[in-house]
């Protein structure tokens, strides 16, 4: 009973995940697919010839660009948050509340208007069209995500276990990396894998201060999936999908349950 | 005295003499580098365009034919940056001439028209006058009216043509066998098919456009239209538009309550058999869907019997181009004549020809008359006999927003 139950609950959840899936892996497959139709008339490779092969060398190079602007990202939210979110979740002091509003600001006020604005900045600062500069600007929308996510596991973290390691004469770095390190790790996945996510899927701020010289692949796919090619948008959604998929499987073993307790 | 005076102003005179030369040798050599110097200068550079890059017909032209093309020709790095609304580029560079960032710009090319090229060029966001200079232009036809203006605004070399559209309203001929041949009697067949028919939300341009046949039809004389009209005209021409629309809206598709939010959204509806016309501003989209899968075989096109809405797409170099004359090398190379029927060909692209055929040698012309068309495209006389101008911008955009207050609204 027990297990049937256990056995339905994971069916259904892999369903409501796998199904959507299921559907653009067909898609992609397919040639012609008209209404009535369960699945696709006849298929066919034209939607992942044009991916591979005419469009193969730029969506390689985008898929490294694309990974390399995320993972610096991810690295520096993490590294930015750390501290912010260790004084928000250990200590009290004035103005705590206005400052947790100004942290979501970047998040609340339309992402155009924040790339644009700091498009003039970035220009005369000599930030625009550099690969800095695109890290930046995603960092504007990835840390307030990293900032609370870490602020929630410090609100849960007891500060007094630095104190005993201290008095049993660990050096301040060997308390970093032997006791805070691993107590908060899981949180610091998440907030990684949120930044990498939201990095990843970053389209308007790549364009407006990337200009043409960092194409990643929200810029070079996110026109084809609007297209009304439905073989080709599948195909490209699939691309698209699978590296944050490999992401977060990746991370998935810090994921459990308990590693989410200190999350809020 | 005096001859010391005249001497004065003898010296003054060779001194204005010499200056004048010099500047003038400097000045006509950067305003005219003869085409052999422009293509001197062009090789090695890179050229970044960049284009709306929602159709991989169109990706694949530009990347698996014009770029490898180019390099071999010219020697130019021709690099595609697509993007989904070529407006957002615009916006940038807006942005950049604000900065002050007029030398070194990486976008080189644009694929723009319309109010993107009203915007750019209001704004002086271009580099030129440039297009009379490109030997290729010699193929343009300048005084077809859809050539020297883009949606009313006069192109005046700033923008050099790369092909044509037209509307071609598109039908199954296995469901419809008499489809209606004006606009008249296509609102009639909608009021007589109730849920049958369905267009795009405007601003949509697909659409918009469809709104605009309306509008013609309406309030004849459509040369009246390409300027020269007052306020109260325009006013009262629109009134007349949104009335007849808003008494269209409970025969279309949904009882009017909803509209399909894009052309490709129109096309699944038509596909799917929900409605039984669907329309396109590209004259072989239709050949280009069956060939694609996308639609039956028996799907056909056609022009309505008083013309449908044309116009012509461009290329444009910004103002702050790093490749200016690389750029200008691109566009001179889409105007030839093996590029345009390279993409004339359906199964290439299928766009029609921004040059005028007629004006080609004989033996180019022969190739452009014997290309395959694809089996759902008219040919280009049918098609070219029956076109009406866009409006100017200024029409479009009145007609959008009094659609969305007037009609979708229903106020």
């Amino acid at each position: 009973m027990k297990r049937s139950g256990r056995f339905s609950a994971a069916a259904t959840i892999l369903a409501a995940v796998g199904l959507p899936f299921a559907t653009l892996g067909l898609w992609s497959l397919a040639d012609r697919w008209f209404f009535p139709g369960l699945l696709p008339q006849s298929w066919g490779l034209r939607a992942w010839s044009y991916i591979l092969t005419s469009a193969g060398g730029q969506v390689v190079n985008a898929l490294w660009q694309s990974v390399a602007v995320a993972a610096v990202t991810a690295a520096a939210a993490v590294l930015v948050a750390l501290p912010a979110a260790r004084a928000l979740g250990l200590y009290e002091f004035r103005g705590k509340d206005p400052l947790s509003v100004l942290l979501t600001l970047p998040i609340i006020v339309p992402p155009l208007s924040v790339a644009m604005g700091l498009h003039l900045w970035f220009i005369r600062m000599g930030l625009a069209e550099t690969f800095i500069g695109v890290v930046a600007v995603h960092l504007t929308f990835c840390l307030p995500y990293a900032v609370f996510v870490l602020w929630g596991v410090f609100a849960n973290y007891n500060p007094d276990f630095e104190s005993q390691a201290r008095s049993l004469g660990a050096s301040r770095p060997a308390v970093w990396l032997r006791v805070m390190l691993p107590m908060i790790m899981p949180g610091i996945v998440v907030a990684g894998l949120f930044a990498f996510l939201l990095s990843w899927s970053q389209y308007l701020s790549t364009l407006i201060i990337g200009g043409g010289r960092l194409i990643t692949l929200p810029v070079l796919l996110f026109a084809l999936m609007g297209s009304g090619d439905r073989p080709v948008a599948a195909a490209v959604s699939l691309v698209f999908v699978m590296p944050a998929f490999v992401a977060l499987l990746f991370s998935a073993r810090h994921l459990g349950g308990r590693s989410l307790a200190g999350v809020r | 005295m005096v001859h010391r005076h005249g001497a004065k102003a003898h010296r003054f005179g060779i001194w204005t003499a010499i200056a004048l030369v010099l500047l003038l040798a400097t000045g006509s050599a950067a305003a005219e580098k003869s085409w052999e110097q422009i293509l001197a200068e062009a090789r090695g550079q890179t050229v970044d365009w960049f284009m709306w890059g929602g159709s991989p017909a169109v990706n694949a032209y530009v990347n698996g034919y014009v770029a490898p093309r180019v390099k071999e020709l010219y020697g130019i790095e021709l690099r595609q940056g697509p993007v989904k609304d070529i407006a957002e580029v615009v916006g940038k560079l807006v942005i950049e001439k604000q900065a002050g960032k007029h030398t070194g710009g990486h976008v080189d090319l644009m694929w723009i028209n319309g109010e993107n090229f009203r915007t750019c060029k209001r704004n002086g966001l271009l580099f030129g006058p440039f297009a009379r200079r490109l030997p290729n232009q010699r193929f343009v036809d300048w005084d077809r009216p859809s050539v020297a203006n883009d949606f009313g605004e006069p192109v005046e070399g700033l923008e050099s043509p790369w092909g044509s559209a037209q509307v071609v309203m598109i039908y199954d001929q296995a469901r419809v066998t008499d489809p209606p041949r004006s606009i008249g009697s296509l609102l009639e067949w909608i009021r007589r098919n109730p849920g049958r028919f369905a267009y795009p939300a405007p601003p949509d341009f697909t659409g918009s456009v469809f709104v605009r046949h309306v509008f013609y039809h309406l309030n004849g004389d459509i040369g009246r239209w390409q300027g020269g009209y007052s306020r109260d005209d325009l006013q009262a021409a629109a009134d007349r538009t949104y009335q007849t629309l808003r008494e269209l809206a409970p025969s279309l598709w949904r009882g009017g309550k909803t509209y399909p939010e894009s052309p490709v959204r129109m096309n699944a509806l038509f596909a799917d058999g929900e409605i039984d016309f669907a329309f396109s501003y590209h004259q072989a989209e239709a050949s280009r869907n069956i060939l694609d899968g996308l639609f039956p075989d028996t799907v056909r096109t056609y022009v309505f019997d008083e013309g449908t809405i044309a116009n012509t797409h461009f290329v444009a170099i910004p103002f702050n181009a790093d490749a200016s004359t690389g750029a200008m090398v691109v566009a001179n190379f889409l105007l030839s004549p093996e590029a345009q029927l390279k993409k004339a060909d359906p199964d290439v692209w299928g766009d029609f020809p921004a040059i005028d055929p007629g004006r080609l040698p004989a033996e180019w012309q022969a190739r452009f008359a014997a290309r395959p068309r694809g089996p759902a495209t008219l040919t280009d006389g049918e098609l070219q006999a029956r076109q009406l101008p866009e409006p100017p911008s200024e029409i479009l955009i009145h007609l959008e927003k009094g659609w969305e207050r007037h009609v979708l609204k229903g106020r």
